[in-house]
């Protein structure tokens, strides 16, 4: 075995190295995650052509069509109502939510694992991504 | 360069979406730096779009690139879960300061001033990108108490080289400081920051040249969610725009991954920077007002 960056100080391994099925789970959150949201994206992308049969580049680029539905109750009812642009914004939502549940998925292994300064770091970056999506964001907007 | 900001009918508009954004994931694979670099100025150049919707729609590209490949590095154990996570600590909170910034600048009608500072920053990781060490294995370094308290160690097997090689990280705090640098420009620009980040990756934390690589790939997605999340909610995210783009850049970055890999070397990218230096100073321009 090659020895790259390896340490002069003996390298002291008593941390458990991540399971074999965290490395599958997180695979198969990014893959699952990509694939629903494009295909959300893609389909509401061409029912939003077809229910807008004028919309134009200039329309598009001068309002952002899913404003209105950037909250949790917006959002809600416009699913139940079959809004194209609510079906956009979840399309979106998925997108960004799927390194979220990266995170997550990393923050259960290493609790399990019994590691609490890995566990503490993955806590801390999942809430300060959502603190982003829920508090910066609306905040500032 | 001229500008194209013409009023076309939407289904046309998204064809010419999806095919730009093909360059520009084709482009942004073979040079190393991502699609964002390509498609947000071009938006911005091309389409007439304002820069916050170009650089939001800069994350949305990022985050499907990246959990694309990012999928094929963690599946082969390349990206390195626990470097890439410890990091994060840093590359979040740099990108939500970035992002709003972003928004700040552009309540403050100084989106001219963004923009000039996009060029700026674009100018400056073509050096960067250049700057990589190209060296497979480096040689051992002194590892940090950190890094042996949180077993930011591993090993993979290099196909290549056909044998296990085994790494351990050093120096964290210096790399954690450029993270968070690279945290806010990625969440400021809507661009990956990868080219920061394998930087430090390899020689702060000196890691092989595929872990860095793969692990840069595996914290950009984060790192995007962190910017992402502040623009979408700030509603300046635009779908329309922004999913086209995505499945084209994605498309683009696939092609040029799998279809030309013999070409991804430092000729190809001397071939292909000029291009991002031309965008960028075209942006730099557009900011000062000029044609």
């Amino acid at each position: 075995m090659n020895s790259a960056g390896s340490a002069e100080l003996p390298p002291s391994r008593s941390v458990k190295p991540l399971p074999p099925e965290a490395y599958a789970r997180m695979t198969l959150v990014l893959r699952a995650g990509l694939g629903l949201s494009l295909a959300i994206l893609i389909a509401s992308l061409a029912a939003y052509i077809v229910v807008h049969p004028g919309a134009t580049s200039e329309s598009v680029l001068s309002a952002n069509p899913i404003l209105g539905y950037l909250s949790f109750p917006g959002l809600g009812s416009g699913l139940a109502s079959g809004a194209v642009e609510a079906f956009l914004t979840l399309g979106l939502v998925v997108l960004v939510a799927t390194p979220l549940v990266r995170v997550l998925s990393g923050f259960y292994y290493f609790r399990q694992g019994g590691e609490r300064t890995m566990t503490a770091i993955t806590l801390a970056v999942l809430v300060m991504l959502l603190f982003g999506l829920l508090v910066i964001g609306p905040l500032v907007r | 360069m001229a500008r194209l900001s013409f009023r076309v009918d939407l289904a046309v508009f998204v064809v010419l979406l999806i095919l730009v954004a093909i360059a520009a994931g084709l482009v942004g694979s073979l040079t190393g730096l991502g699609g964002g670099v390509v498609v947000i100025p071009l938006l911005v150049i091309l389409f007439g779009a304002s820069i916050p919707i170009a650089i939001g729609t800069g994350f949305v590209t990022i985050l499907a690139t990246s959990s694309a490949t990012g999928a094929a590095y963690v599946r082969d154990r390349l990206s390195d879960l626990r470097i890439g996570m410890f990091l994060e600590i840093a590359t979040v909170p740099g990108a939500l300061i970035g992002a709003t910034a972003t928004v700040f600048l552009t309540h403050a009608n100084l989106e001219d001033a963004i923009l000039i500072a996009l060029g700026v920053v674009l100018l400056a990781i073509i050096p960067g990108s250049l700057a990589r060490r190209n060296i497979e294995l480096p040689p051992p370094l002194p590892s940090d108490a950190r890094a042996q308290r949180l077993g930011l160690a591993g090993e993979y097997h290099d196909n290549a080289l056909d044998q296990d090689v085994s790494y351990q990280a050093a120096r964290t705090s210096p790399a954690l400081g450029v993270m968070f640098g690279a945290g806010v420009v990625s969440g400021m620009f809507g661009i990956g920051g990868g080219v920061f980040k394998v930087l430090a990756l390899e020689r702060f934390l000196n890691l092989p040249m595929k872990v860095a690589t793969a692990t840069s790939n595996f914290m950009i997605g984060v790192t995007a969610a962190a910017g992402a999340g502040v623009m979408l909610a700030a509603g300046y995210v635009n779908p329309v725009v922004a999913a086209p783009v995505a499945v084209g850049t994605a498309f683009g970055a696939y092609l040029g991954s799998r279809l030309l890999p013999g070409l991804q070397n430092r000729t190809v990218r001397l071939l292909f920077l000029p291009v991002i230096a031309v965008l960028a100073i075209e942006v730099i321009l557009r900011g000062f007002g000029l044609p």
